[in-house]
């Protein structure tokens, strides 16, 4: 191979890569990355690693407070509830119904989103007016109401449950992106792209997607923090997931009338919700700042 | 501004008419037989047309469950959450607004990191499990703030607008100010609650906007001119700073509205929560048409208003009001 050192030539980094440079050098961030992977890995594993069955019950050993406060189990770290099952097993299924659920709306709404709303701001005329128009009125209705429409309409699962998240979500985020990219188009060089004689679609790849990707990462962000709290508000008020299914909300609202004997199982399902939602927002608060610093 | 109003309205019309198929798909599809329904119209078509001059005569249908008119109960009960998210808009705007500031003017310094992590730690709780704990509360700290209910049942108040803190004010030869007391200290714990998610907004838009402010050119201009730090920020800074918050902060009305929902059912507050709820729970579908239509009807309403408002405060916005010309 033919390899010269002495005559190398200073190698401009790619974007992506220059971005990726700057996150690496803030160490709050990358932290806050491997524990968002391994929340992901939690939340698709969670069945193989989990101590106990969520739905084995113990009638020996119920209500156990966490092992740290007395009379508690170390078989059971975060104690058990009035069955008899184990907490943290219950939590880490919870994780995956929340946590993957939202992660799942976040994919797909995102994309649509995207799509609908690109072609909302690339076409001119009756189709955009339209749009405009259908868009105004669905942002006017609030997001649980959406979500308690639709459920109420195809009934109470958590499938249903998911696809009346993602539906009022839509909205938002189409504006969102529909908002960011008509900023985009008037300035210089996408004038320049469009006298080049681009299409649509080569305008939108290298024109305008690089450089709406830090407004992007908030709205996602913003997204993905609505809906790990709707999923969770949902299954609170008993129209997300059903009974057998351990979704953190529902978690939550099964132990009501438990509050006052055994605080601890309102607490750690909350505590979970809470931790997933900072991780993330940190995790993508650094790519924000990352995004930015690399375009200046 | 004639042709400004006329193209506002314009807007609102053709949005409300939108809401109105919605709501009439919603009533079709959660009810069988439903006393809108005039079973001589032959098709949907003349079945919606005279579902719109029902809405339009103000007759949304009556409840099946106490047989009461649908639009005057989901008016009081709204009137009741709209006092909530008042209240929460409020307490947030005086925490939040300060906070914002600070982090704006001191920015990427330990100040702004602390807020910011304020701001992040109020948008990660989960409402409903914020409201929970907060109904734990008088079994730690004993009786301090009443976590239940709009008001003491010891207070018999007329339902007159729906605002139970103007109401209590209308009783004072009964109760004297006690009532309209007592409503206040039902008030604060939901409010704080659902305050939680506005500060975190109001604290991040107005960092925002403060940024941007401090950055142009005219506090240069300011600076170079000699004056004090002190005298900029508050003569030249807050009166340009403070007023684009205000439309940013109008979209996120409609996700305030549903966190008061949420905690309208933690904390057992009569609003549209919980009629919806409990209204649902029961098997009565027909209050879902009716509280969207008010709710979208007023959340329109009041993103129209403050449109307007910002024209009239705002010489900024008054600008893109010639831009057609």
């Amino acid at each position: 191979m033919l390899i010269n050192n002495g005559f190398n030539e200073d190698k401009i980094q790619s974007p992506l890569r220059y971005i990726w440079s700057i996150f690496k050098s803030k160490s709050i961030a990358v932290v806050a990355m491997w524990l968002v992977i391994l929340l992901i890995f939690a939340a698709i594993f969670a069945p193989h690693f989990v101590p106990h069955s969520p739905l084995a019950q113990n009638s020996d050993k119920m209500l156990l407070p966490p092992y740290w406060v007395d009379g508690g189990d170390i078989d059971h770290i975060l104690g058990t509830d009035d069955l008899g099952r184990d907490t943290l097993s219950r939590v880490f299924h919870g994780l995956q119904f929340t946590f993957g659920g939202a992660i799942l709306i976040t994919f797909i709404v995102a994309i649509i989103g995207m799509v609908i709303g690109a072609s909302a701001a690339l076409t001119k005329g009756i189709k955009a007016s339209i749009l405009h128009h259908l868009l105004d009125a669905l942002l006017a209705i609030p997001s649980l109401l959406l979500a308690l429409i639709l459920i109420t309409i195809f009934g109470p699962s958590y499938y249903n449950c998911l696809i009346a998240i993602s539906l009022s979500l839509l909205p938002q985020f189409i504006r969102a992106s529909y908002l960011a990219i008509e900023q985009e188009l008037g300035k210089q060089y996408i004038i320049a792209l469009q006298l080049d004689g681009a299409t649509n679609l080569r305008l939108f790849r290298y024109g305008i997607l690089p450089n709406i990707l830090e407004p992007t990462i908030t709205v996602i962000n913003r997204l993905f923090t609505m809906a790990i709290i709707e999923i969770a508000t949902l299954g609170f008020l008993g129209f997300g997931a059903q009974l057998p299914q351990t979704e953190l909300g529902s978690l939550i609202a099964s132990s009501m009338e438990l509050i006052y004997l055994s605080p601890w199982l309102v607490i750690f399902p909350g505590l979970a919700i809470f931790l997933v939602i900072v991780i993330v927002n940190v995790f993508a608060e650094g790519l924000r700042h990352a995004v930015i610093e690399g375009e200046e | 501004m004639l042709s400004f109003l006329i193209r506002r309205l314009n807007l609102l019309l053709i949005t409300a008419f939108i809401l109105t198929i919605i709501a009439f798909a919603i009533d079709r599809s959660v009810t069988i037989e439903s006393d809108l329904t005039l079973s001589e119209q032959p098709n949907y078509f003349f079945q919606y047309l005279s579902y719109l001059f029902n809405l339009l005569d103000g007759n949304f249908g009556y409840s099946s469950l106490d047989n009461q008119p649908l639009l005057t109960r989901g008016l009081l009960f709204f009137n009741a959450t709209l006092e909530l998210c008042f209240s929460a808009l409020l307490i947030s705007c005086l925490i939040a607004i300060p906070l914002g500031l600070l982090a704006g003017l001191f920015r990427n310094t330990k100040l702004d990191y602390m807020i910011m992590t304020v701001a992040i730690v109020g948008l990660a709780l989960p409402v409903f499990w914020v409201g929970v704990m907060a109904v734990l509360l008088p079994s730690v700290w004993g009786d301090v703030l009443p976590v239940d209910g709009n008001l003491s049942l010891i207070y018999d108040v007329p339902t007159v607008t729906g605002f139970l803190l103007i109401d209590t004010l209308l009783v004072t030869k009964e109760y004297g100010l006690f009532a309209f007391f007592d409503r206040i200290a039902h008030l604060i714990l939901p409010s704080l609650v659902l305050s939680f998610f506005l500060v975190t907004e109001i604290i991040r838009l107005t960092r925002h906007s403060m940024t941007m402010v401090m950055r142009s050119n005219y506090i240069k201009a300011a600076y170079a001119k000699g004056f004090s730090r002190r005298k900029i920020v508050f003569t030249h800074a807050l009166r340009n700073a403070l007023p684009p918050i205000i439309p940013q902060l109008r979209l996120q009305l409609s996700t305030v509205i549903s966190f008061a929902m949420t905690i309208e059912i933690v904390f057992n507050l009569d609003g549209i929560g919980k009629w919806l709820f409990t209204s649902l729970k029961a098997g009565d579908y027909l209050v879902l048409p009716a509280g969207m239509l008010i709710i979208t009807g007023f959340i329109l309403f009041f993103s129209i208003l403050v449109e307007i408002i910002m024209v009239i405060i705002s010489p900024l916005r008054r600008g893109s009001l010639y831009v057609d010309k």
